[in-house]
């Protein structure tokens, strides 16, 4: 679950990057945040993980209020959401499987349950056979899904996720959409940033539309 | 809110939906084995680290090597200097030479004497006959005593005083100096004294030096932890973000430092005992001259056990310093 209470983001150097920004996403939902560039969307989801502090407002996520949040407790935090980035930031120098553990191995697992719980991940990305590849040698395409094994791999509750198609042909964009909506299946909240609008619109879910940091619009499936 | 049951066959992560509270934070082992498998992760990814590049890593280690084993070769030589001269610093001998046309009885008095005192332990009577033969019994000199017409030495006490507290002379000496019998008193307590105090400096001095070459070493490793965090600053960046605690991405850059300890403090050890095995020819050869009164003491078993186990230490604390100092600064929250 996500809440966001008339939150504003201010950058130091003066550039409001989102403006009394109130919504909310419900467990389980699943919605994209659309814009032009620089209208919000990284701004918004890094609130979300407490990469960026609200300049005003509240951020609530899992029913945590991140206003107090200590920095001390950010890393529980970020436990318990999963985060997709364009660029994937793999660690190159690791093998796909030791990409993909890594969550598990900050969280402290066993490694028989890290072993069951990255082929798995793995698994349902459709990267099983690569696990002892180097990130380097696979295609962009295979190194994003790789990003999405490390990110669910933990089983966060929450799932975000920044332009994770934005450097994709549209096939495989297509794809790793579904990839997310099936994630939404099993009752994880994911919120995923995209400027490719026919795209989100045809995954048919709920939609806001971001401009200059401002929420335009609030699309709902079947609600209009 | 999640009776919708997964619908895909593709849905291979979980078995069924888990309800969002039970999925608030990842479920975490608690206790020793999680501890231990987290160290053992971290030990052997930053040895794995060090082992990529093994010149660059045997590098650094030499030079912390080389800078732990020059005091330790310091401390040994100071070592072996006390061990030859202590035998003279427990010397409290006087040697007392009576006048040589002192009678025997003469001799034989003031050892009586001398015995009767309660500052003096022992006393050793040599008569010139027994002299004579002491020098006979010493190489080379056989030959010239046989040229000797008659026997020129004089009666010889030997007086050991009780042992003195602080430095001051015994009170015998003085006595002894003006007994009208006694020739030349023999006590080389201003000589011992500053041969200690030559081996007091000697020993603080490499302290010192030992000192700033620990804090050499210390540098050295906070330098290379500080190149390795800037290096992996990508890394520490993707750690911190998906939850990585501060300790997580502390600890590896903290074995590092361990590791470079470890190997340097055995490099240091080969350094050291090769110089031990180099020198001990000659320095055997030398110690023949003095009967072998003296033996060679090289590094002691647990001395040399420490030494590894202190640069482990010292690595560690490197490392500390530049994760304390870089890490705040690389990755801000």
């Amino acid at each position: 679950m996500i809440r966001f209470d008339q939150v504003t983001k201010r950058y130091a150097s003066g550039h409001e990057a989102v403006h009394d920004l109130s919504f909310e996403l419900a467990a389980g939902e699943m919605a994209f945040i659309t814009g032009h560039s620089g209208a919000g969307k990284s701004t918004m989801l890094k609130l979300i993980g407490l990469i960026e502090r609200p300049t005003r407002g509240h951020v609530t996520v899992n029913g945590q209020n991140l206003h107090g949040l200590r920095r001390g407790r950010i890393p529980e935090l970020r436990r318990g959401i999963g985060m997709v980035f364009q660029d994937h930031r793999l660690l190159m120098d690791r093998s796909v499987y030791d990409n993909v553990a890594l969550p598990l191995i900050i969280a402290g697992q066993s490694r028989e349950e890290i072993a069951r719980r990255v082929r798995a991940a793995l698994d349902k990305v459709g990267l099983l056979e690569r696990e002892r590849a180097e990130p380097v040698t696979l295609s962009t395409g295979e190194q994003q899904r790789v990003g999405i094994a490390r990110a669910i791999v933990a089983k966060p509750s929450v799932l975000i996720a920044d332009e994770p198609t934005g450097n994709l042909d549209p096939q495989l964009s297509a794809e790793i959409m579904q990839l997310f909506a099936d994630f939404q299946q099993v009752g994880t909240t994911v919120l995923v940033a995209s400027h490719d609008l026919p795209l989100v619109k045809r995954m048919g879910k709920r939609v806001l539309v971001l401009n200059q940091g401002r929420l335009l619009d609030d699309w709902r499936p079947g609600g209009g | 809110m999640f009776a919708k049951k997964p619908t895909g066959n593709r849905l291979k992560v979980q078995a069924s939906p888990p309800r969002a509270a039970e999925r608030a934070t990842p479920r975490t082992r608690l206790g020793f084995s999680s501890w231990r498998d987290q160290h053992l992760y971290s030990l052997f990814s930053s040895l794995g680290r060090l082992l990529a590049k093994p010149w660059a890593t045997a590098l650094t280690a030499l030079v912390m090597g080389l800078a732990l084993a020059l005091p330790l070769l310091f401390l040994i030589l100071l070592d072996n200097a006390r061990g030859l001269s202590g035998g003279w610093q427990d010397a409290r001998e006087i040697t007392v030479f009576l006048k040589p046309d002192a009678p025997v009885d003469a001799a034989r008095q003031l050892a009586e004497a001398l015995r009767k005192r309660s500052d003096v332990a022992a006393v050793k009577q040599i008569t010139p006959e027994q002299g004579l033969e002491e020098f006979r019994q010493m190489s080379g000199f056989a030959d010239a005593l046989a040229v000797l017409q008659f026997n020129p030495l004089p009666q010889v006490l030997v007086v050991t005083p009780q042992e003195l507290r602080g430095s001051d002379d015994p009170a015998v000496l003085a006595e002894l100096r003006q007994q009208p019998s006694v020739d030349l008193v023999q006590y080389d307590a201003a000589w011992r004294r500053r041969l200690g105090a030559i081996l007091g400096l000697s020993q603080r001095s490499v302290l010192v030096l030992a000192g700033l070459l620990a804090m050499a070493t210390l540098l050295v490793v906070g330098n290379t932890v500080r190149m390795d965090i800037q290096s992996r600053a990508e890394e520490i960046a993707v750690m911190q973000l998906i939850g990585a605690s501060p300790g997580f991405v502390r600890r590896p850059f903290l074995y590092t430092g361990i590791w470079y300890g470890l190997f340097s403090g055995a490099f240091a050890l080969i350094v050291v005992f090769g110089v031990q095995w180099a020198l001990s020819h000659p320095v055997n050869q030398l110690l023949e001259s003095y009967d072998h009164r003296f033996a060679l003491r090289g590094l002691e078993p647990l001395a040399a056990l420490a030494v590894p186990v202190l640069s482990a230490v010292l690595g560690w604390l490197g490392a500390m310093l530049a994760t304390a100092r870089h890490l705040a600064e690389a990755h801000p929250d």
